[in-house]
């Protein structure tokens, strides 16, 4: 620059906006307390959206704090529906998490509840095995029909390349129509006229650990510790980061990545299955015809807010289960669809799907005259 | 016999919806942009064409704003891919899931559901529809012959217009159109806002024409039909005109059926759509192993700082 023989570069023939450009680079790291201060923030902004939406839709502004935390986590009974809520919460954000890992898209969550839900029912209504092992033969039964259920997406995907995203999805309409065709037709409970199996006994209901509090939660959490368990410690668990972080390259090392594939996907199936088996045992107590609305996106949006990882998914999922429980508040107090919820949960989504663009970019200003 | 008229006249009926939809993906997605939110668009469309029809009461006055409707919230894709740069596949699924809570909000909020409308009265394209046997086929309401229109227009523009050229430049590779001064990112915006339209309209017509009322969810998956009629059409307009009119004639036989007296199991039945649909991506995938047709850059972003 100093050197006033040469030419001056070409750049600076453009005119610059107030002396200064800005550019965006990539940005090669960013520290994990600023990338968690980024995301929190996303999160303030999408709340602030969603509380916003609320206060239009007829809430009281001053009501929102007190319904969705002050309700829900103090007041014993809304506690208890919250832990209940949060089982298959959990379970159902377990098997997103376990099928991204794979890299599957699986969004026939709700399916594969649903099988799961058919099978354990079935084994109730054909009055299957001895009353003592009654439920966990039905749970047994819903991850293995869940797990046949996810068996041909993974396989097409696996050995046709066809998009599985819309293969699963495919596959939760047919099952959803499977479930009418029972619930409507031989399964209807034969005592009154709505679409529902006959009530499960009361030892094929999943029982109350402490009064009021069901033994799901506590199965969500064993599971997460067997989850945690799988990915963290076992083999299999690290061939699988393996197969994440570059199937050729694991392939080429000796892993067996279609089996891990397929294995990881099943389990997904399965931990679904035991979702749609813990909401016919526990909440519903009896097959119904849309017990699985709502969880599939929930499962999904659980493991995206999770990164994948077993214990966050747990924590996301229990606040997830609140939204819900204040949501049906919500509808009870205030006439406020349930849509709200999935409403609210797709805001949060996109906030912190956006803000992973400032944790990689960031702004640099130019100076006229440099390139 | 009477029953194959019936069929063949209600066909393009619910041809038309798959049709327009599908162009609307073949649109965006032709530009580079995997479009998976054409679910929720469809619901947006549908939801503010019946708005507007209660509101209002002019059929094409509800089909134009379900149009609008469908193009601003595509605006919100358009911010997630092209601007922030989030993963194609998360945005889409993102702008479905945000559109379902969307619409199912507003529609009951607003009291709009299960509210019939009046739709449009069909017309008769004289000499053809006084044929014995396919004489149905030309009894339809106007968006029905328009819908041929919009095809016959988009595919001029694709193919014969020097801006069609760029878009499907801006598809298949990016980094060259950007180094032959082509515009990437404005050429996407438009190409998922015109896009978006479309399936709007799909939308707007499902609930304002056919249906006639509005039911939350009420597409019922037919935006994903959608999304693998493109694929099986390997993204040529014409070729998802055909898949549609398939997916149109198998929807227009399940009411045929029930009329007859058949006793099938109705669930059964009311599987097939989403049946054919998965056999359809079965056939694709064992027909043609490489995909060739499929636009090159679908589904990357252009960052052009991150040239190759």
């Amino acid at each position: 620059m100093t050197d006033t023989t040469l030419p001056q570069p070409t750049v600076s023939t453009r005119q610059p906006l107030f002396g200064r450009r800005y550019t965006l680079e990539t940005r090669q790291q960013m520290a994990m307390h600023w990338q968690a201060l980024v995301i929190g923030l996303a999160l303030l902004f999408g709340l602030a959206i969603c509380a916003l939406i609320l206060v239009g839709a007829g809430v009281p502004a001053q009501e929102l704090l007190n319904e969705f935390v002050v309700q829900t986590l103090f007041d014993a009974q809304n506690l208890r529906a919250v832990l209940f809520q949060a089982a298959p919460m959990i379970m159902v954000g377990l098997a997103g998490c376990m099928a991204f890992r794979a890299r599957f898209w699986n969004l026939g969550l709700e399916g594969q509840m649903i099988w799961g839900a058919i099978g354990a029912t079935a084994i109730s209504l054909f009055d299957i095995g001895p009353h003592a092992l009654r439920l966990p033969l039905m749970m047994l039964t819903a991850m293995l029909c869940a797990m046949l259920w996810t068996l041909t997406p993974v396989l097409l995907k696996l050995h046709l390349k066809v998009n599985e995203i819309i293969s699963t999805l495919m596959l939760n309409y047919i099952a959803a129509n499977f479930l009418l065709h029972l619930v409507y037709g031989s399964w209807k409970d034969p005592r009154d006229n709505f679409p529902y199996s006959p009530p499960l006994q009361s030892f094929e209901r999943l029982p109350d650990f402490l009064a009021g509090y069901n033994v799901a939660i506590l199965m969500a959490l064993v599971i997460t510790a067997i989850t945690l368990w799988f990915v963290g410690i076992s083999r299999a668990g690290l061939y699988l980061r393996f197969v994440d972080a570059n199937p050729r390259v694991a392939g080429a090392v000796g892993v067996p990545v279609r089996k891990m594939i397929v294995a990881t996907v099943l389990l997904s199936g399965a931990l679904a299955g035991l979702a749609g088996f813990v909401v016919t045992a526990g909440q519903e107590g009896r097959l119904t015809q849309s017990f699985y609305q709502g969880y599939g996106f929930s499962g999904i949006l659980i493991a995206f807010l999770a990164r994948n990882n077993p214990v966050a998914a747990t924590v996301v999922a229990l606040l997830i289960a609140l939204l819900f429980v204040a949501g049906r508040n919500l509808q009870v107090f205030y006439q406020i669809p349930f849509s709200m919820v999935q409403l609210i949960q797709a805001i949060l989504v996109i906030c912190v799907a956006s803000s992973d663009f400032f944790i990689r970019h960031r702004m640099r200003r130019i100076q006229a005259g440099d390139c | 016999m009477d029953l194959l008229t019936h069929w063949l006249g209600n066909a393009p009926d619910f041809a038309v919806p798959f049709a327009l939809a599908a162009l609307g993906l073949i649109l965006t997605e032709r530009a580079g942009v995997l479009a998976l939110g054409a679910e929720g668009l469809m619901l947006v469309g549908a939801l503010a064409g019946i708005g507007m029809q209660l509101g209002v009461g002019v059929a094409g006055v509800s089909l134009l704003v379900a149009m609008v409707a469908a193009g601003a919230v595509s605006l919100l894709f358009a911010l997630m891919v092209l601007v922030l740069r989030i993963n194609q596949v998360i945005a889409g699924l993102a702008l479905v899931f945000f559109c379902q809570g969307l619409t199912g909000l507003a529609g009951t909020v607003f009291g709009w559901t299960n509210r019939p409308v009046s739709g449009l009265n069909t017309v008769e394209l004289w000499p053809l529809s006084e044929l014995p046997l396919v004489g149905k086929i030309f009894v339809q309401n106007p968006l029905v012959y328009l819908t041929v229109l919009i095809f016959i227009a988009v595919v001029w523009f694709l193919y014969r217009t020097q801006t069609g050229l760029r878009l499907r430049a801006v598809g298949e590779n990016p980094q060259a159109a950007d180094a032959a001064g082509i515009p990437v990112l404005t050429y996407r915006l438009a190409a998922i806002v015109a896009g978006a339209a479309l399936i709007g309209l799909a939308g707007a017509y499902i609930a304002v024409l056919s249906t006639k009322m509005w039911i939350a969810d009420m597409t019922g998956g037919r935006g994903w039909i959608a999304v693998s009629l493109v694929i099986f059409a390997r993204w040529s307009p014409w070729r998802a005109l055909a898949g549609a009119l398939l997916f149109g004639a198998i929807e227009a036989l399940i009411p045929q059926l029930a009329a007859t007296g058949v006793r099938l199991p109705q669930y059964f039945v009311l599987m097939t759509p989403y049946a054919v649909t998965l056999l359809v991506m079965i056939w694709v995938a064992l027909g043609s192993r490489e995909s060739a047709s499929q636009p090159g850059a679908l589904g990357e972003p252009f960052i052009r700082e991150q040239r190759r």
